[in-house]
């Protein structure tokens, strides 16, 4: 009797369950019959399609902005879209994507959580025949074909850096620390950058600027705080600081005025977010080379259309960064 | 003791409230995802035939758009063939991208060709190269565009997509089988998301090293896959025989687990992606060879029978409730209680293996930072499926219910372009609704 009832009870789950699986098989025939009643042809509609959107995070602003930049683009253009956070987690982001190939979406954009573990999805895109866009976060896994890779020239970003940091020593030179994350691929970049310019600059200098250390900054604030206070341990002569961020120029910033050395030791940060903005008017960042994340899904969205035009897009987009000093802080009317 | 309406009402609401839920979701979802579709392949291209015979003279000049893929290769073959058998004299035809259709239009302008109509599928007809071409190439005067009708149908209830929630979910459902024993048991285990990194890496790294990397053969990724799992269920009986062996409780060895088996992973594959595997290793979870079913669903619908056939008609399925119920009790009744528990956690082990194993075959990778928060909504799937916290009480199905509401909730608002963090407030919602149904049937027991 008690197996009995175990038994129906399960059935009834496994039924109910199943239904949902098992009423697609007639889905199709069902519902086309209403649409060849309609005798009169079907011009294209109005909505060119949909773009889906899977951001690496919606944490961070500078996301937002690519992914509301998408939108108000799209909007123009005539795309709808939807715009998801993976929230770095790669499985999730590859869930968003299947989902996004059964909606038939009209391309699909990306910044990968995991440029590896993402590759399977991007081909059963390709399969689908849907074009697959990468924002900010490059995917250069042979196999996966991307129609383009829309970045920041995050070289040319570090070589700015290289600049303002040695405008900011001067004629003095002095040591110089650099706040890393070496994880990301955007962030090696900068750092090369950075050092080519100053290396350049020590061939004939009067001064040399050292670069006396490279530590882990996590591209985050508490981290930052940590590598930085290390560095002034190390260094109590420090005179500049490279951080490959925002927030990791912000924690040191937060370290450098506990050891009362605000003054001693000048910043040169990256990225440009609000935040950053707003400590370089207030003379706390000496200067960032900034990132233009509106420019980068403008550029999305203008790929998606002229690939659909038939026009050739370039298979990689790099979009400059600009210096980003105190009198434009003063000027800008975006921060208080 | 006839029950009353009053009662029976009651008890269909606890028993089966969580499938009412799951069912409402599903309508739900498939209103608010009602769009408008366009039918493809060869059903397209039949369409489309139609109207053009009736519409235009046989020897109008008329482009075929298509993509290279098999589905539009359907298209165009039934659309150019019944054309061509109806006497259609003038078929153009492109195959392949935009760029290649713009240079299909400049050919046939150079051609002096003038097009009365342009046919293509659902993504075809919408290229944009096709929308200015009295602007772009007025030689080649002003073709009709013709695409296949639209019919209303929600894009949540499209085979594809159901196919899709139920492989989306196979890790979470497999590792909640063994979440659910534990959870009966009167324990918790919050190592399994770790763990599936933990498995992840560790079987990929078996792959990469041992079975030959990118020319590992299947018999080689098999073994490679069950040492893994092998390996993970020794750290569920590590855990087990901790929490046995010692009575500490099992929330703090589990988290503790979790951290040591979440470093070991990040260790072990130097916080890298582990990645050298073959292509074939996908077939686990991203392959259907059995009646269109995904290979991963298929497992986790094993593995639910047999875990529902132990724990509903097995001594050891009735120990493991009893020790949950009351474990002094049963200890006295002679049920083996450390056995059962060590037992339950090893089940668990090994099923977060198996879970790691599928996500590192549907990722065809290995990456420590798989899995994370996982545990949580392995926890989620079993609360929801009527499984009580407190133990000794559940069911198996519940859990496979619980975790296709989690699964279908977060396809749905994926489909719904609803940003993730009101899907994780819903979510949590769903949740504190699923634990007061519970309460509601623990007084219902109380009062009868």
């Amino acid at each position: 009797m008690k197996i009995f009832k175990s038994m129906t009870q399960a059935s009834a789950v496994i039924l109910s369950c199943s239904t949902l699986l098992l009423m697609t098989s007639g889905c199709d025939n069902t519902s086309q019959t209403a649409g060849s009643n309609n005798a009169e042809t079907t011009e294209p509609s109005k909505n060119k399609g949909t773009i889906g959107v899977s951001l690496l995070t919606l944490k961070n602003p500078f996301f937002k902005v690519i992914g509301d930049n998408i939108t108000a683009e799209a909007a123009k253009q005539g795309y709808k879209t939807i715009v998801l956070s993976a929230d770095e987690d790669v499985a999730k982001q590859s869930n968003q994507v299947t989902d996004f190939i059964v909606s038939k979406v009209s391309a699909i954009v990306l910044s990968p959580c995991e440029s590896r573990s993402i590759v399977p999805v991007i081909q059963e895109a390709n399969a689908a025949g849907i074009p697959v866009i990468t924002v900010d976060i490059p995917c250069n896994e042979p196999g996966v074909d991307i129609l383009t890779q829309v970045a920041t020239d995050n070289y040319g970003g570090g070589k700015e850096a290289g600049k303002a940091m040695i405008e900011a020593l001067g004629e003095a030179g002095g040591k110089v620390a650099i706040l890393h994350y070496r994880q990301a691929e955007s962030c090696r970049l900068r750092v090369k950058g950075f050092k080519e310019v100053i290396e350049a600059h020590n061939v004939s200098a009067s001064a040399r600027i050292d670069m006396v250390m490279e530590l882990e900054s996590g591209a985050a604030k508490d981290l930052g705080y940590k590598a930085a206070e290390d560095a002034l341990q190390a260094h109590g002569d420090l005179r500049g600081v490279f951080a490959i961020n925002d927030p990791a120029a912000l924690g040191a910033r937060a370290a450098l005025e506990k050891a009362g050395k605000q003054d001693q030791v000048l910043i040169v940060g990256f990225d440009g977010q609000p935040e950053g903005k707003q400590a370089i008017k207030d003379g706390k960042i000496f200067a960032d080379p900034i990132q233009f994340p509106d420019k980068m899904g403008i550029e999305v969205v203008k790929s998606i259309v002229a690939h659909s035009k038939g026009e050739d897009v370039e298979p990689e987009q790099l979009i400059p960064t600009s210096l980003y000093r105190q009198e434009d802080g003063l000027k800008d009317s975006s921060l208080q | 003791m006839p029950k009353s309406k009053k009662q029976h009402l009651t008890h269909l609401l606890t028993e089966y409230g969580m499938i009412l839920v799951l069912i409402l979701l599903g309508i739900f979802f498939s209103l608010v995802t009602l769009t408008e579709q366009r039918p493809s392949g060869k059903k397209a291209g039949l369409q489309i035939a139609s109207i053009v015979k009736k519409r235009f003279d046989k020897d109008a000049h008329i482009l075929i758009a298509s993509r290279n893929l098999a589905i539009d290769k359907n298209f165009y073959d039934a659309l150019s063939g019944s054309l061509t058998s109806a006497g259609f004299k003038h078929l153009h035809s492109v195959q392949g991208t935009p760029r290649d259709a713009r240079a299909k239009l400049i050919e046939l302008e150079n051609q002096k060709i003038k097009l009365q109509v342009i046919l293509g599928n659902q993504t075809t007809a919408d290229w944009l190269v096709f929308e200015d071409i009295k602007l772009n190439f007025p030689q080649l005067g002003a073709p009709t565009r013709i695409g296949p009708s639209p019919y209303k149908w929600p894009n949540f209830l499209k085979k594809d997509n159901l196919l899709n929630i139920t492989n989306q979910i196979a890790v979470i459902a497999i590792i909640a089988v063994g979440m659910t024993v534990v959870i009966i048991c009167g324990g918790i285990d919050l190592s399994v998301g770790s763990l599936i990194a933990f498995s992840a890496v560790l079987c990929c790294l078996f792959i990469q090293n041992t079975a030959g990397g990118l020319d590992a053969n299947a018999g080689g990724m098999i073994l490679a896959c069950i040492a893994a799992i092998i390996i993970t269920g020794l750290v569920g009986s590590f855990t087990g025989s901790m929490i046995t062996a010692f009575s500490i409780p099992p929330f703090i060895v589990t988290l503790g687990v979790m951290m040591m088996a979440s470093g070991t992973a990040y260790l072990m594959s130097g916080g890298e992606s582990v990645y050298r595997v073959p292509d074939s290793f996908v077939w686990l979870g991203r392959e259907a060879s059995l009646f269109g079913i995904p290979n991963a669903v298929f497992l986790m619908m094993l593995l639910y029978s047999i875990a529902h056939i132990m724990m509903s008609r097995t001594q050891l399925g009735r120990y493991i409730y009893a020790v949950g119920g009351n474990a002094e009790a049963a200890r006295l009744a002679g049920v083996p209680v450390k056995w059962i528990q060590l037992f339950a956690y090893t089940l668990s082990g090994l099923l977060a293996g198996l879970g790691g194993v599928v996500m590192a075959s549907q990722l065809k990778s290995g990456a420590p930072t798989y899995g994370q928060m996982y545990e949580l909504y392995v926890i989620a799937a079993v609360v929801v499926g009527g499984t009580s916290l407190s133990g000794g009480e559940g069911k198996i199905f519940g859990t496979l219910i619980g975790a296709f509401i989690i699964a279908v909730i977060q396809n749905g608002m994926n489909l719904m372009n609803i940003e993730s963090y009101t899907q994780k407030v819903i979510l949590g919602m769903v949740i504190l609704i699923a634990v007061l149904l519970d309460k509601l049937k623990q007084k219902k027991f109380q009062t009868s």
